[in-house]
């Protein structure tokens, strides 16, 4: 049968490895003699994650409650107990998607408890944190640049085909390569941009020792890679706007600004919203930036969760690699479930 | 045809719909160019305030391209667009104040009936409860109450129509420009959207250029019908007179169902010779020349009593008529006759042709010549 | 007077104000884009005290260009280079040939043939499978027998539930299904294949990451190629029925030609995937399977920041990509585009 190979490469390297991942996060990993050694211990791994050995690592230390943090979490808290409120009041409710909406909204008010509590003054941020860092961020900058990119070569200037093939060009380079490259730039002593370094004042700061300016060029060498992907889908969809709904608003009086946000965002928005979920679930698995860029540096300010694993991985500690991994599956499935169902779906359903 | 003219109509006073600020629009040496084709050649038109002007010819003739350039979606090359005293040539299509409804009909997919027909105010800030009330009014004269909530998606290509007029309605713009509205309808839907379209300008009063490739629909629905051939304009006159009075080969060839019979021949002496026939013709020519006559303006009788004869090719029965075709020399011509016509395939039979109705053209040039 | 600037002059024209303001964002962003290419690029051509003395931006007038790394790379280094470069090579064609066989294959056959599995046969499999996993780990049982007595089980159960089977998973679903392992992150399942590696013996060898990476890309390639496929009028392939062609002949001789721009376009983006692939080799090679990207990273560990070598490897590593890449930009830009718009 046709689909049968297919079916069987997948179960035995995709669902086979899920179900042993999710045994060994539950293990404690041992050298013995002439081998290794698998012992059974629950949930510790787990634990050790969250509250035990490991917080500092993954979730990150908690900084003293202020008052910010406690009026955002009330705030969060409101939100999102209305936004429940108001699904389970309106017409179409179902048992899957109120148990859906009700685990994504848990994560939500979980992640605000987190972002309140570790980040500012005081608190360090965990792999957990990062990773979503990363994400969001690093997502939300691709989507303004590819879009704003995109929108400028629909405009009728000469050399648009140019610009076009030249943009596609970050995307073909290995992260790995990438990663260097900006190394190499970033340097603040005989990088390209030293000079402006020391025009700012900068000249002295070392990037790399500083949690968040790392963070930073990590998202700047993201974003330098992930652009073209964004530029080129959203190109496309702007370029497929219906021209005749385009000149009808003309006609009836809208400016410029108002032929975007009633005719082009519209009809751009179903794409648009898939292809940040295609980066959303890519940007989850980000390891090859901050491996080799900043080595998860300085300290472990910049470790994204699969580097996070790695590193267990690196000290032998099966269990505990194993559970980090799991962990970002959770995480990145409930994300991008969650986007599906509340962004994508609804942008798709506005379309005739 | 009985009557010879329609009358622009009055304003009259249909609830509030009415617009009375409804403008004249010229066209004034229009010419355009894409790239290295010239697609309009020095047009001009005047079309009168709350006039019915169609601008009719074939696929690629200019028209839709003369419509976009009077809504400023296109710029003209050379020349000047005016709606009534304003030379708006190089004004965008929003400070025109003509209003459009495309073939596609351009609907906001994402929006309400209601949003759609409101978008024209909204942008222009009007009040809440005028949009609400102007809207309202627009959709029921239009018969579209029941579907103000829906989408566009939801509705009928029918209803779609009507929601793009009502768009453009609700502006009370000074002139409305349509793109073949009608023809993404069937046939019998499109009948019907004939007589409504006519009767709303009618009741409306507002000047419509109105762009079509159906030459039915011109003659029913205009007060005067602009024809353009390769982005000449070829004749610019009542329905009537197009049919009746072509001002060359293209204008008689185009209007008419079944065409006009062309045959070849030369005119000399005063008449108009070709082979398996010779016409007395009252004209002053000398040369090559085609002579026309239309199918319904022909009689067959019996060879003896013809003016000219030829043998029957075919006998096509349509309904209430029939269309006999007849090898004249070496060119055929069609004839209409009643649908009892009992004539066979190779008889031999007679012409006769209504006088005046036979027109002779110039075959270098196209061009008619008149009688003198 | 500043909004005139704006404001078009002639109806087809954009403003002044407004050009300016495009041109000088796009050539901005071609600057980002380029620049630390050329960087890189000048950089592979320096010698170490070029580098060290400060920025050097314009070879010739800011320094001497010299061929002294590239030297190092090729000729001092050079089975450490070549080696990696020929593993990049083997495993990105073979892997994306795979992948695009087998994941065309079940693509085809998602879109003409319909599957009805049972959702009690698919709930009793992965059944058997955790319990093959926790008796092997906990009770630690035999692998084979393990497997045996399992699969023993499924198949005894297996006729009686579809034959009571009364909900079944359509095509869309395992198409889903397909799809989604791509949300699973590969560090997931990268411990558990490395262990099963080592106890094969499959560790550090090139077949190993053949077969990882073709598993890991198939999912792309059904994805991707479904589209194409159900994009082929039935009516094409009816008539070749009737005229008593079998169904791989079909496959083979009328749809595939008509896909061929999907397949090139997955095709490269598959290769390109493999090519760049940094995790999965990571884990699983050392020496002999040693890919590019790991080369690259190793430099890292062991001489530190030698700009001017690494500038030469990474060059070397990303040029092939480029030239293919724009070479036949097109058509990736049609692949992606049909996935991303449609799925």
């Amino acid at each position: 049968m046709f689909v049968l190979p297919a079916v069987l490469l997948i179960l035995g390297f995709s669902i086979f490895p899920l179900v042993t991942s999710a045994y060994l996060s539950l293990v404690r990993f041992s050298l013995g003699e002439g081998g290794y050694e698998l012992k059974f211990v629950g949930m510790r791994n787990y634990v050790r994650l969250f509250s035990g050995s490991q917080q500092f690592h993954f979730v990150g230390v908690f900084r003293p409650p202020g008052m910010i943090s406690f009026s955002v979490m009330v705030a969060a808290a409101l939100a999102t107990g209305w936004w429940l409120f108001s699904y389970l009041r309106g017409g179409h409710r179902s048992l899957v998607g109120g148990i859906g909406r009700l685990i994504t909204a848990a994560s939500l008010l979980a992640l605000v408890w987190l972002t309140a509590n570790t980040v500012g003054h005081g608190g360090e941020l965990g792999s957990l944190m990062v990773t979503l860092f990363y994400v969001v961020f690093g997502v939300a900058l691709q989507f303004l640049l590819g879009l704003g990119l995109a929108y400028l070569c629909t405009l009728p200037l000469k050399g648009g085909r140019f610009f076009r093939i030249l943009f596609f060009l970050p995307l073909m380079v290995t992260p790995v390569g990438i990663a260097y490259m900006f190394r190499m730039m970033a340097d603040t002593a005989v990088g390209p941009l030293a000079p402006v370094w020391a025009w700012l004042g900068l000249g002295q700061i070392a990037w790399a020792a500083d949690p968040w300016l790392a963070r930073i060029v990590v998202i700047i060498g993201d974003t330098w890679q992930w652009v073209p992907f964004m530029f080129l889908v959203l190109l496309a969809a702007l370029e497929g706007t219906s021209r005749d709904q385009i000149e009808a608003a003309q006609l009836d009086g809208a400016s410029n600004w108002r032929i975007f946000r009633d005719v082009t965002w519209p009809s751009i928005a179903p794409v648009a919203a898939s292809a940040v979920l295609i980066r959303l679930i890519e940007a989850f698995k980000v390891v090859d930036l901050p491996n080799v860029l900043t080595n998860g540096g300085p300290g472990i300010a910049t470790e994204s969760m699969t580097l996070h694993a790695f590193i267990e991985w690196r000290t032998l500690n099966l269990g505990g690699a194993s559970a980090v991994a799991y962990m970002l599956f959770f995480v990145s499935t409930i994300a991008c479930v969650s986007f599906f169902q509340l962004v994508v779906r609804r942008a798709r359903g506005g379309q005739s | 045809m009985n009557h010879m003219e329609r009358q622009a109509p009055r304003p009259s006073h249909f609830a509030s719909s009415t617009v009375p600020h409804s403008k004249s629009v010229s066209l004034r040496n229009v010419s355009k160019t894409f790239g290295d084709t010239r697609v309009l050649h020095d047009l001009s038109l005047d079309v009168h305030a709350g006039e019915f002007l169609v601008l009719l010819g074939e696929s690629g003739c200019g028209k839709t391209t003369a419509l976009r350039i009077i809504a400023g979606l296109e710029s003209a090359s050379e020349g000047s667009i005016y709606v009534g005293e304003n030379d708006v040539t190089q004004q965008l299509p929003r400070d025109r104040d003509v209003a459009m409804v495309f073939q596609s009909y351009a609907l906001y997919p994402h929006k309400t009936v209601f949003e759609n027909i409101a978008y024209p105010l909204i942008v222009r800030k009007r009040a809440k409860a005028e949009i609400d009330a102007a809207v309202r009014d627009v959709a029921a004269s239009v018969h579209l109450e029941p579907q103000l909530d829906r989408y566009p998606r939801q509705l009928s290509g029918g209803q779609r129509q009507r929601v793009a007029l009502a768009r453009a309605i609700v502006r009370r713009p000074a002139a409305f420009l349509m793109d073949e509205p009608l023809s993404n309808l069937d046939a019998k839907l499109r009948g019907h959207m004939r007589a409504e379209l006519k009767h709303m300008q009618h009741e409306l009063g507002v000047t419509t250029i109105y762009v079509t490739h159906d030459q039915i629909e011109a003659m029913t629905l205009a007060h005067r019908v602009a024809l353009i051939d390769k982005g000449v304009l070829q004749q610019l006159d009542v329905p009537a007179r197009i049919y009746s009075d072509p001002a060359n080969l293209f204008v008689a060839g185009f209007i008419g169902s079944p065409p006009m019979n062309f045959l070849r021949g030369t005119l000399a002496n005063n008449r108009f010779e070709a082979e398996g026939l010779t016409l007395v013709a009252d004209v002053n020519h000398h040369g090559e020349a085609v002579l026309g006559v239309r199918p319904e303006d022909c009689m067959l009788v019996t060879a003896a009593d013809g003016e000219f004869r030829g043998h029957i090719y075919s006998v096509e029965l349509i309904g209430d008529h029939s269309l006999v075709t007849l090898n004249v020399g070496e060119q055929q011509i069609v004839v209409k006759v009643s649908n009892m016509f009992a004539g066979e395939i190779g008889m031999e039979v007679g012409l006769r042709a209504n006088r005046e109705r036979v027109y002779f053209f110039d075959q270098r040039s196209g061009l008619r010549i008149r009688q003198c | 007077m500043i909004r005139r600037l704006f404001v078009p002059a002639r109806l087809d024209e954009i403003p002044i104000g407004t050009r300016v303001i495009a041109y000088g964002l796009l050539g901005l962003w071609t600057l980002v884009v380029l620049f630390p290419l050329y960087w890189m690029a000048i950089t592979s051509f320096k010698l170490p005290i070029d580098v060290s003395n400060g920025p050097a931006y314009v070879p010739f007038i800011d320094f001497k260009p010299s061929l002294d790394a590239w030297h190092y790379i090729f000729v001092d280094l050079g089975p450490d280079t070549f080696r990696p470069y020929v593993n990049s090579l083997i495993i990105a064609t073979f892997s994306t040939a795979a992948a695009v066989f087998l994941g065309s294959i079940a693509a085809y056959a998602l879109a003409r043939i319909e599957y009805r599995p049972p959702v009690a046969a698919v709930g009793l499999g992965v059944l058997m499978l955790a319990v093959v996993v926790a008796a092997v780990g906990w009770g630690g049982v035999d692998l084979r027998i393990a497997v045996a007595v399992c699969g023993a089980f499924f198949f005894l159960l297996l006729r009686p539930i579809i034959r009571r089977a009364r909900r079944h998973f359509a095509n869309d679903d395992i198409l889903f299904w397909i799809i989604s392992q791509r949300i699973l992150p590969p560090v997931v399942t990268v411990i558990p294949i490395y262990l099963t590696f080592k106890s094969i013996g499959l560790l550090d060898t090139r077949s190993a990451l053949i077969i990882t990476y073709a598993t890991a890309n198939v999912p792309i390639v059904v994805w991707l190629m479904f589209d194409f496929f159900a994009s082929v009028p039935k009516e094409i392939e009816e008539s070749a029925q009737i005229d008593g062609a079998t169904r791989f002949a079909i496959l083979f001789g009328i749809v595939v030609p008509l896909v061929a721009p999907g397949i090139v376009a997955t095709g490269l983006l598959v290769l390109i995937l493999s090519w760049n692939e940094y995790l999965f080799a990571l884990f699983l090679s050392t020496a002999n399977a040693q890919t590019l990207p790991l080369l690259v990273a190793a430099q890292n560990a062991t001489r530190g920041p030698q700009w001017w070598n690494m500038s030469v490897l990474i060059l070397i590593m990303i040029l092939p990509v480029m030239l293919l890449t724009l070479t036949l930009q097109r058509f990736i830009v049609k692949g992606i585009l049909v996935g991303a718009v449609k799925g």
